[in-house]
C-alpha cells in the first residue's frame, strides 16, 4: 500500500536516465521529441507518396494520348497500355488530396512541430499526457496504413475527391472506388480523427497548463500561439467530421438515408432511400473543412514567424497584432464554411452572409503579411535555407491569399467555383505555403532534433528549384481557371475549348516533375544529415527561445537535466541596442551574459572572419556574370 | 543519478483533468453536430413527409431520472472522499455504479420499445430518418455512458485498495466530472428530442 | 591570388561560351518559329504558338541553374583557394532573389500578355455576366497592385538587407500608426468589394422575373438532357420513382407508370423464383466447381474458375440470397410508390405529355430563362462558363439559376473568330468515371422563327396520336415509341 502511495507522490518528479529498451525508446516511445520524429518521418513518407501520385496524374493531363510503359509496369491493370484508367485517375486525385491535407500537412506538420516545440518552448518536461501522445502517433500510423492499403485493392481507392461528397461516395454502384476503397478511406479518417483529437487535447493542455515559471502567455513564442489555436480548431472541428463520416458509414453499410434521397441508378433502379440531404454532408464536412485549412496553415505561419524573427535578427513586428490576427482568423474560420457551398443552391441570403464573413478574414491575413514585411525591413537577414523557405511561405501566402478574395466573393465564385482557379488558389495558399512552412521548420529545428546540421548548399538548391517550379506549376493554373477549365477532369482533349491549354498543361507537368524530383535533394540531405551531418553547436542560430537551452547532444526524456528554465522576457529580443550580442535568450536574467547556456561545448559562432577585400572579389565576379562591370 | 530527482512546479490543474475537460468539449461538438444536422434536416423532411413524429419511449425519461439521481450520489461520493469518509465513499460509488447499470437497463428497454413501434434504425421504412437520428444519438450517448461505467468500476476497485482519499482525489474528481457530463448530456439530448420531435 | 584570377578567366570564358550558346539557341528556335508561321497560318485561337513557352522555360532554367551553380562554384572555389571563408551565402542568395524577382515579374507580364487574352473576361454571353466581369476587373485591379508591390518589397528586402557582419538590425518592433493603417486600408477596400459583390450576387440570385421561360436541365451519369414545356407552358411533374428505361426523366406519364409497375412486378416474381431455387442452383454450382477442380481445369480456365468460385462462396455464405432479398425489397418499395402515385391521379395531369426532351439546349437571344436543375444519381454541377452560370444539381433537391443570353452562337463565332465555336454546358462536380466527358451543346438563336422551327422538330414526350388512345387500350400497345434513347 505504502509503495503505491509513495509512487503516486513522486509522480511529478522525474527520474531521468532510466533504462530504456529499443522498443520503448524508438517505437512505443513516450518522449515527445521521439514522437515528433516519428510524425515527421511518417509525414515525409506520406508526402513522397502523395507527391508521386500528383506526378502520375500530371503526366496524364499533359500527354493524355501518349502511352507510358512505365505506368503499366508500376500500376498494372490501372494503366493498361500505359494509359491511366479514368477511375484510377480519380482515385489518385482523391488519395493525393487526402494524404496532403490530412497526413502530411495536418499530422506531418502540426504533429511534428507541436510535439517537438510545445514542451521545449514553454519549458515543460513533456506533454500533459505522454501516453495519449504516443497513442496519437500510433493511431496516425494505423490510419496511414489503412489508407495506403486502399490503393492496392481490387476495386481501387476512394475516388470521389478528397471531400467525398455523397451520393457518389455512398453508392458502390455509382463508381467502383465507392466500394471497399471508400470504406477503408472512412476507417482511415476515423482513426485519423482519434489521433488528431488525442494530439490536440494534449497540445492545448500543455500550453495552457504546463508553462514554466515566467512564461506568461504574452511571452510565448508565436509558434506556440499558432499551435495552440491549431489545436483548438482541431478539437472543436474534428468531432464534427467524425459525426459526418459516421452518418456516411451508416448510409453505406446499414442502409440509412441521412444523405440519400430520390436516387435512380442505372442498372439498379430507384433506391429506397428518401428524405435525406446530400447538402447536409457538405455542411458538416466544411464545418471541419474550413478550419482544417487553418489547421494546416497556422502552424506554418507560426514557424515562419519564429524563423523570420530569428534570422532577421530583429523582433517580430507587432507581436500582439500577430496574436490577435491568429485568434481572429481562428474564430472566423468557424463561421465561413458556407463559402465552399455558394453554388449548392443554398439560400442566397445565407450566401451573402458567408461572403461578408469570409472577406473579413482577409483583414487579419493582410495584417500578418504586412507584419512579416515590416519584420524584414532593416533587418540583418541571415538567408539560411529555413529563412528562405519562410520567405517563400510569405510569398505564397500573399499570392494565394489574394486570390481568396475572388473566391470568397459569392458572385465571382459562380464562375470560378471548382475551376482550375480554385486549384491554383489553394495549392498556393495552403499547399505550397504550408509545405514551405514545414520545410522551414525542418531546416531550422533539424539540429534540435538530431544534433546535426543539414547541408546548406543543398538546401539552397532545394529551395530555389522548389520555389520556382511551384510558381511555374500553379501560376498558369489561374489563367486556365479564368478560362473556365474545370478541375478533376481526366483529360481535356475531348473539350475543344479546353484543349488549347494542352501546352500549358505540358509546361505545368514539366515543372511539377522538376519540382518533384528536386525533393530528392531534400530527402538525401535530410537522411544523410541525420547520420553524417556536421555536429551542431548548442544554439546554432543564436536563437532566444527555450528549446535551445535543453541539451541537444544527448536525448533526455525530461528535456532539462536540472531545474526547468525560468523565463524573464519575450521571445523576440533580437538586436537590442543596449546589448553587444544581437540576441538575448529568454531564460537569461538581465545581469547575465548568454555564455552561461547549459552545455559543455558551447562555442559562440566564429566572428569577423570576412576579409573585405576578398568579399569584393566575389562581388565583382557576380557583377561580371551579369555583365554589369568589366 | 539520484540527484536528478528535481521537484518541478506543479501545473495549476492536474493534466489528466485538463485533458478530460478538453475531451468533453470535443465530444460536445460531436453531439452539437448531430443536433444541428437534426435541426437542419427536420423541416426539410417534414416538408417531404419523410419524418415520422413519435413520442420518445417513457423509459428514456426514466433514464433521465436515473441519471440525475446518480449524479447526486456521485457528488455525495465525491464529497465523502473529500472528507476522508472512505466507507461512505465506497458505498456511494457502488450505488452510483448500480444506478449506471440501471440506466443501461432502462435504455435497453427504451430501445426495445422503439423496435416494437417499428422505429428501427433502417428497415423497413428507410425514409423515416427521424428514428435513425434518435438511434444514432442515443447509442453514441450510451457509448459515453459505458466509458463512465468503466471509470466508476475503476474507482470502485481503487476504493477497495484504499487508493482514493482526501489527498488522492484526482481520479475521483475525474470520474465525478465525467459522470456529471454524461448525465447533463442525456438531460440536454432528451429534452432536445422531446421538444423538437 | 594568381590561381584565383586564372580560375576567373576560365570562368569568364565559360560564361561567354554559354551566352553564345543560349543566343544561338534562341535565334534558332525563333527562326523555327518563323518557319512554322510561314507553313501554317497562325490561328487566332492558338495560344500564341507554344514554342515560346519552351524558349521561356529553357532560358529561365538555364539562367537559374547557371546563376546558382556559378555563384556557389565561385564561392566554393575561392574559399578552397584562400582557405578562408570569404563568400557569404547570404549575399549570394540576396542576389539570386533579385534575379528571381526580375524573372518572376517578367513571367507574370508574359502570362498576362499571352494567356490573358484567352480568359473569359470581356465577352460574357449573358446579361449578368457583364456585372461579374466588371466585378472581376475591380478585384483584379486591387489584388494585382498589392501582389506586385508586396512581392517586389519581399524580394527586394531579401537582397537589400541580407546579412552583413558589420551591421545590426534595427530594434524596431512596433508602430501603432502603421499597423492601424494596414488594418484599415484593406478593410476599406474589402468593404467596397463586399458591397459590390453583395449587390451583384443579390441581383443575380434574387431578382425574380415572371416572364422567364423555365427549362429543366437534367443531369445523369454521364450526360445531360433538357426539357422544354409544350403548348401549355408548363413543365409536367416528375419523380425518380417513375424513371424507367423508356422514361429516363421519370415524367408523370400514366402509361409509362403502369408499364413500369407491371415490369417491376414481373421482375419481382422472377427474382422470387430465383430465390426459391437458389439452394438447388448453389448445389449445382458447387458440383460444377468440384468437377472442375477434380479434373484439374482450374488452371486452364482461370477466369471461369474464379467467377464460379466466387458464386459458390457467395451462395454458401448466404450473401447471394441476401442480395436477391434486398433487390426484391427495393423493387417492392418502388412498386408501392408507383401505385401510390397512380392512385394520386393529380400528378398525371398530362401537363408533361407535350413537354419536349432534347439533347441540345436551344435558347433565344435576349430572352430571360430560369434553368431548373435536377440530378438523377449523384451530384452534378451545370457549368456554362461562357454565360457565367454554374449551379449544382443535387438528387432530391431542386436548384435554379436565372439568366438571359445576349449573344447568339453566330455572334460568338464571329467575335471569337472561330467558325467551329459552340457554347457548352459542362459537368463541374466529380461524378464518376466519365465526368470529363459530360457535356451538352447550347445553341443561342437570334430569331423567334428559327427557334420555333427547331422546337417543332422536337418530338413530344407522348405524341398526340398515342395520347388519344384510351387508357385501357394503351397497355395493348406493346412498345411505346422511345422518345429519348436510354443513356
Amino acid at each position: 500500500m505504502s509503495t503505491v502511495a509513495l509512487k503516486e507522490q513522486d509522480s511529478h518528479t522525474h527520474e531521468h536516465h532510466h533504462k530504456e529498451s529499443f522498443v520503448s525508446k524508438y517505437i512505443f516511445s513516450m518522449d515527445h521529441k521521439m514522437i515528433s520524429k516519428q510524425f515527421l518521418i511518417t509525414g515525409i513518407i506520406m508526402g513522397v507518396i502523395g507527391m508521386g501520385m500528383s506526378m502520375l496524374f500530371r503526366l496524364q493531363l499533359a500527354w493524355p494520348d501518349e502511352q507510358f510503359g512505365i505506368l503499366e509496369m508500376l500500376l498494372g491493370k490501372w494503366a493498361v497500355d500505359g494509359k491511366l484508367d479514368p477511375n484510377f485517375y480519380m482515385g489518385l486525385v482523391t488519395i493525393h488530396g487526402t494524404i496532403m491535407v490530412f497526413y502530411v500537412l495536418t499530422a506531418g506538420l502540426s504533429g511534428t512541430f507541436s510535439n517537438l516545440l510545445i514542451p521545449l518552448q514553454v519549458g515543460a518536461r513533456d506533454m500533459a499526457s505522454p501516453f495519449l501522445n504516443m497513442l496519437s502517433y500510433w493511431f496516425f500510423f494505423l490510419s496511414s496504413v489503412v489508407l495506403m492499403s486502399s490503393v492496392f485493392i481490387e476495386t481501387g481507392p476512394a475516388s470521389a475527391g478528397w471531400t467525398v461528397y455523397p451520393p457518389l461516395s455512398a453508392l458502390e454502384k455509382a463508381v467502383p472506388g465507392s466500394g471497399l476503397g471508400m470504406t477503408l478511406w472512412l476507417v482511415a479518417i476515423a482513426l485519423f480523427i482519434v489521433s488528431a483529437l488525442f494530439g490536440g487535447i494534449n497540445y492545448i493542455s500543455t500550453v495552457l497548463n504546463m508553462r514554466t515559471k515566467g512564461m506568461s502567455m504574452n511571452r510565448m513564442p508565436l509558434t506556440i500561439w499558432a499551435f495552440l489555436f491549431t489545436a483548438i480548431l482541431g478539437v472543436l472541428s474534428f468531432p464534427v467530421l467524425l459525426g459526418a463520416s459516421l452518418f456516411l458509414i451508416f448510409d453505406r453499410s446499414f442502409g440509412t438515408s441521412f444523405y440519400l434521397s430520390d436516387i435512380y441508378l442505372d442498372g439498379i433502379g430507384a433506391l429506397e432511400n428518401v428524405g435525406g440531404s446530400p447538402v447536409l454532408y457538405q455542411h458538416l464536412f466544411w464545418f471541419l473543412g474550413h478550419p482544417e485549412v487553418y489547421i494546416i496553415l497556422l502552424p506554418a505561419l507560426g514557424i515562419t514567424s519564429e524563423v523570420i524573427s530569428t534570422n532577421a535578427r530583429k523582433p517580430i513586428f507587432g507581436y500582439s497584432a500577430m496574436v490577435i490576427s491568429l485568434a481572429s482568423i481562428s474564430f472566423l474560420s468557424f463561421i465561413v464554411w458556407g463559402h465552399h457551398m455558394f453554388i449548392t443552391g443554398m439560400n442566397p441570403f445565407l450566401g451573402s452572409v458567408f461572403m461578408i464573413l469570409t472577406l473579413i478574414i482577409a483583414v487579419p491575413s493582410a495584417v500578418k503579411a504586412f507584419n512579416y514585411l515590416a519584420t524584414l525591413w532593416r533587418g540583418n537577414l541571415r538567408l539560411t535555407p529555413a529563412m528562405l523557405f519562410s520567405i517563400g511561405l510569405v510569398s505564397f501566402f500573399i499570392s494565394g491569399g489574394l486570390t481568396g478574395i475572388y473566391l470568397g466573393n459569392a458572385a465571382l465564385d459562380i464562375q470560378m467555383h471548382d475551376s482550375y482557379f480554385v486549384v491554383a488558389h489553394f495549392h498556393l495558399v495552403m499547399g505550397s505555403a504550408a509545405i514551405f512552412g514545414m520545410m522551414a521548420g525542418i531546416y531550422h529545428w533539424f539540429p534540435r532534433m538530431y544534433g546535426r546540421m543539414m547541408n546548406n548548399t543543398l538546401g539552397y538548391f532545394h529551395f530555389w528549384i522548389t520555389f520556382i517550379t511551384a510558381y511555374l506549376v500553379f501560376f498558369p493554373m489561374h489563367f486556365m481557371g479564368l478560362a473556365g477549365v474545370p478541375r478533376r477532369y481526366y483529360q481535356f482533349t475531348l473539350m475543344e475549348d479546353f484543349s488549347i491549354w494542352g501546352d500549358v498543361n505540358k509546361l505545368i507537368t514539366v515543372a511539377a516533375l522538376v519540382g518533384g524530383f528536386a525533393q530528392i535533394l531534400f530527402l538525401y540531405n535530410f537522411f544523410n544529415s541525420i547520420f553524417r551531418g556536421k555536429k551542431s553547436t548548442q544554439n546554432p542560430w543564436q536563437s532566444n527561445t527555450l528549446e535551445w537551452t535543453s541539451p541537444i547532444e544527448v536525448r533526455l526524456h525530461g528535456n532539462w537535466p536540472k531545474e526547468l528554465p525560468t523565463v524573464y522576457r519575450g521571445p523576440y529580443e533580437y538586436s537590442r541596442p543596449d546589448r553587444d550580442e544581437d540576441f538575448f535568450p529568454q531564460h537569461i536574467k538581465d545581469e547575465e551574459s548568454p555564455e552561461v547556456l547549459y552545455t559543455t561545448k558551447t562555442k559562440v559562432a566564429p566572428k569577423k572572419v570576412v576579409l573585405e577585400e576578398e568579399s569584393n572579389v566575389f562581388f565583382t565576379a557576380i557583377k561580371r556574370l551579369f555583365g554589369l562591370s568589366r | 543519478m539520484a540527484q536528478n530527482k528535481i521537484k518541478d512546479r506543479l501545473p495549476l490543474i492536474a493534466p489528466a483533468k485538463f485533458n478530460l475537460w478538453l475531451f468533453m468539449l470535443s465530444s460536445s461538438m460531436l453531439f452539437a453536430a448531430f443536433l444541428s444536422a437534426y435541426i437542419v434536416q427536420r423541416p426539410d423532411s417534414i416538408a417531404k413527409q419523410t419524418w415520422t413524429v413519435f413520442n420518445l419511449p417513457v423509459y428514456f425519461f426514466y433514464s433521465l431520472i436515473i441519471a440525475m439521481l446518480s449524479s447526486v450520489t456521485m457528488q455525495l461520493a465525491y464529497r465523502a472522499a473529500k472528507n476522508d469518509e472512505l466507507a461512505k465513499n465506497k458505498q456511494l460509488i457502488i450505488v452510483t455504479l448500480l444506478l449506471g447499470l440501471l440506466f443501461t437497463l432502462s435504455q435497453y428497454l427504451g430501445w426495445r420499445e422503439l423496435l416494437h413501434l417499428d422505429l428501427t434504425f433502417v428497415n423497413p421504412r428507410p425514409e423515416d430518418i427521424s428514428a435513425s437520428y434518435v438511434w444514432v444519438i442515443t447509442v453514441i450517448h450510451f457509448v459515453h455512458v459505458l466509458g463512465g461505467i468503466v471509470l466508476l468500476s475503476i474507482a470502485w476497485v481503487k476504493t477497495a485498495q484504499l487508493n482514493i482519499h482526501k489527498k488522492k482525489l484526482n481520479f475521483m474528481s475525474i470520474t465525478n466530472t465525467y459522470w456529471h457530463f454524461v448525465g447533463l448530456l442525456w438531460f440536454i439530448l432528451y429534452f432536445f428530442i422531446y421538444f423538437a420531435r | 591570388m594568381k590561381i584565383l584570377s586564372r580560375t576567373f578567366t576560365f570562368n569568364i570564358l565559360i560564361k561567354k561560351l554559354l551566352i553564345l550558346l543560349v543566343g544561338a539557341f534562341v535565334t534558332l528556335l525563333s527562326h523555327a518559329q518563323a518557319l512554322t508561321n510561314v507553313i501554317e497560318p497562325p490561328k487566332e485561337f492558338d495560344p500564341s504558338s507554344w514554342n515560346w513557352v519552351n524558349i521561356f522555360i529553357i532560358i529561365l532554367v538555364l539562367l537559374i541553374v547557371l546563376v546558382i551553380a556559378r555563384a556557389f562554384d565561385i564561392g566554393g572555389l575561392a574559399e578552397k583557394i584562400t582557405g578562408k571563408k570569404i563568400v557569404s551565402s547570404h549575399k549570394i542568395n540576396g542576389y539570386v532573389s533579385l534575379v528571381v524577382l526580375i524573372l518572376g515579374l517578367f513571367g507574370v507580364w508574359w502570362e498576362l500578355v499571352n494567356h490573358g487574352k484567352l480568359l473569359l473576361l470581356w465577352d460574357a454571353a449573358s446579361e449578368h455576366g457583364a456585372d461579374l466581369d466588371s466585378m472581376f476587373m475591380w478585384t483584379f485591379g486591387f489584388t494585382f497592385v498589392v501582389f506586385i508591390i508586396t512581392e517586389i518589397l519581399l524580394f527586394y528586402f531579401l537582397f537589400r538587407y541580407h546579412y552583413r557582419e558589420d551591421r545590426k538590425a534595427e530594434y524596431y518592433f512596433h508602430n501603432n500608426k502603421l499597423e492601424i493603417m494596414w488594418t484599415i486600408i484593406p478593410a476599406i477596400v474589402l468593404t467596397f468589394l463586399v458591397l459590390r459583390g453583395f449587390t451583384v450576387w443579390t441581383k443575380i440570385t434574387q431578382t425574380p422575373n415572371k416572364d422567364a421561360q423555365e427549362i429543366e436541365i437534367f443531369g445523369y451519369q454521364f450526360g445531360w438532357k433538357a426539357r422544354y414545356a409544350g403548348e401549355d407552358k408548363q413543365l409536367g411533374e416528375s419523380s425518380f420513382t417513375l424513371i424507367s428505361g423508356t422514361n429516363p426523366l421519370g415524367l408523370a406519364v400514366e402509361s409509362e407508370a403502369t408499364t413500369l409497375k407491371s415490369n417491376l412486378e414481373s421482375e419481382i416474381l422472377d427474382l422470387k423464383s430465383i430465390l426459391a431455387s437458389s439452394p438447388d442452383s448453389i448445389r449445382l454450382w458447387r458440383a460444377a466447381l468440384n468437377s472442375m477442380e477434380s479434373k484439374g481445369l482450374g488452371n486452364a480456365y482461370v477466369e471461369e474458375h474464379k467467377l464460379l468460385k466466387e458464386k459458390v462462396l457467395d451462395g454458401e455464405s448466404g450473401a447471394y440470397a441476401n442480395q436477391i432479398e434486398k433487390d426484391i425489397m427495393r423493387k417492392e418499395t418502388n412498386v408501392k410508390r408507383v401505385i401510390a402515385y397512380l392512385s394520386k391521379a393529380t400528378i398525371f395531369n398530362k401537363s408533361s405529355y407535350d413537354d419536349r426532351v432534347t439533347t441540345e439546349i436551344i435558347l433565344l437571344k435576349n430572352k430571360p430563362y430560369l434553368f431548373l436543375f435536377r440530378a438523377r444519381d449523384v451530384i452534378h454541377s451545370a457549368y456554362m462558363p461562357e454565360f457565367r452560370v454554374q449551379m449544382n444539381c443535387v438528387p432530391g433537391m431542386s436548384t435554379v439559376f436565372p439568366f438571359t443570353p445576349i449573344k447568339t452562337t453566330e455572334e460568338a463565332r464571329i467575335s471569337k473568330g472561330n467558325p467551329a465555336f459552340d457554347y457548352y454546358l459542362y459537368c463541374n462536380k466529380i461524378c464518376g468515371s466519365a465526368h470529363y466527358n459530360m457535356k451538352i451543346k447550347i445553341v443561342v438563336l437570334g430569331t423567334e422563327s428559327e427557334y420555333q422551327t427547331w422546337m417543332l422538330a422536337q418530338a413530344k414526350v407522348v405524341p398526340p396520336a398515342i395520347e388519344a388512345v384510351p387508357a385501357s387500350a394503351k397497355d395493348s400497345l406493346s412498345v411505346l415509341p422511345t422518345i429519348v434513347s436510354n443513356p
